[in-house]
């Protein structure tokens, strides 16, 4: 490391250099936009339907569950972005992210037992043809659906997560909490 | 392999945004010239027609990861004293020497592409090529080697995707997402 030399015009206070967080107070604001909003108002269906393409169409062009889920959660990381991230976390509910998560994970492991039933094996995919015609890709799509969902629930999550974050009270707060 | 022009050209653009990705001092900056780096990589596996790779490449290293990196830095006291990071000499050799200890192996790999290598000539992958769409109905074939016969790998990889979620709610301490 070179030598450090705090400049006044950086850092004024000088005393949270180098330092790991910094006060709520000082982080840069969220600024509105009015291209930013009128743009990501216009694009973000069309990006929802490309997520959905994608974690749909796995089994027939590129693309599969991780890549659409990621996709389709970009849409809400957009709109964090444009209109501020805790007006938009006002409006989810943490009932209905985690339910995403464990549907997601609900679905896969349901394909997979249900080989048990259809075949002879755990995720016997080929046994689903015994079902209804084209089985087992169904069955495989609907598996990527299941990681799609998932995934953007995941990325929504963290994304709220790091974005709303541990501020210095509520974590000296859970901190407290954790003692009791 | 003989180089041509588009990757020739994508590799240089990659190993320059990385060396700003390394070099920059200002954190912002160098994220953005990760995320470049990353780019670069989506570009190369569409190059080499590995279109599931760059698709993940493109969403997962060059869009979310950067978001997540901003997002952290964000919460952190930035130095914008100089433009450079300074490299100091011991830094340096010890770059120079993983680079020369990496770059050793290189010659042991097969040439991209040559019939011999042993992903193609193997008997696994034919066997995939040849009966993915019969047992399977599934007409990209990285789809159903995914999920059709490595279905139990892919329940990993979703489990993981899972505990990354349940281990930041640990990490942060908090009970709920929003």
């Amino acid at each position: 490391m070179s030598e450090r030399t705090p400049e006044p015009e950086a850092d004024p206070t000088g005393e949270n250099e180098g330092s790991l967080s910094r006060p709520g107070s000082e982080r840069p604001a969220y600024v509105e936009s009015t291209i930013i909003m009128t743009t990501v108002r216009v694009i973000a269906p069309f990006v929802l339907t490309l997520g959905a393409f994608v974690m749909l169409h796995g089994a027939s062009s590129a693309g599969g569950g991780f890549q659409g889920g990621v996709i389709a959660a970009t849409t809400v990381v957009m709109l964090g972005f444009a209109f501020g991230i805790e007006p938009i976390a006002a409006h989810l509910r943490n009932e209905h992210l985690a339910l995403l998560l464990l549907a997601g994970v609900g679905t896969f492991l349901v394909v997979g037992f249900g080989g048990y039933l259809v075949g002879d094996n755990f995720l016997q995919v080929s046994g689903y043809e015994t079902l209804f015609h084209n089985g087992s890709k169904y069955s495989i799509e609907l598996v990527e659906v299941g990681i799609g969902v998932v995934v953007s629930g995941v990325i929504t999550g963290l994304f709220f997560l790091l974005g709303t974050g541990v501020d210095t009270e509520s974590n000296s707060d859970s901190e407290a909490e954790g003692d009791q | 392999m003989s180089l041509s022009l588009p990757i020739a050209a994508v590799l240089l653009f990659m190993l320059g945004s990385a060396l700003a990705a390394a070099v920059l001092r200002d954190v912002v900056g160098s994220i953005v010239a990760f995320a470049g780096y990353s780019f670069g990589v989506a570009v190369l596996w569409a190059l080499l027609r590995a279109p599931d790779v760059a698709l993940t490449e493109a969403a997962v290293g060059a869009g979310i990861t950067t978001v997540l990196f901003l997002l952290t830095i964000a919460r952190t006291s930035v130095s914008r004293s100089e433009r450079f990071e300074g490299i100091s000499l011991r830094s340096g050799l010890a770059v120079v020497a993983i680079v020369v200890t990496v770059g050793a192996t290189v010659p042991a790999l097969p040439p991209v592409g040559a019939a011999g290598t042993p992903v193609l000539a193997g008997d696994v992958s034919q066997y995939y090529l040849d009966n993915a769409y019969d047992q399977t109905g599934v007409t990209n074939v990285v789809t159903a080697v995914l999920v059709g016969y490595r279905g139990f790998d892919t329940l990993g990889e979703v489990a993981v995707v899972f505990a990354a979620g349940v281990a930041m709610l640990l990490v942060l301490r908090r009970e709920a997402f929003v």
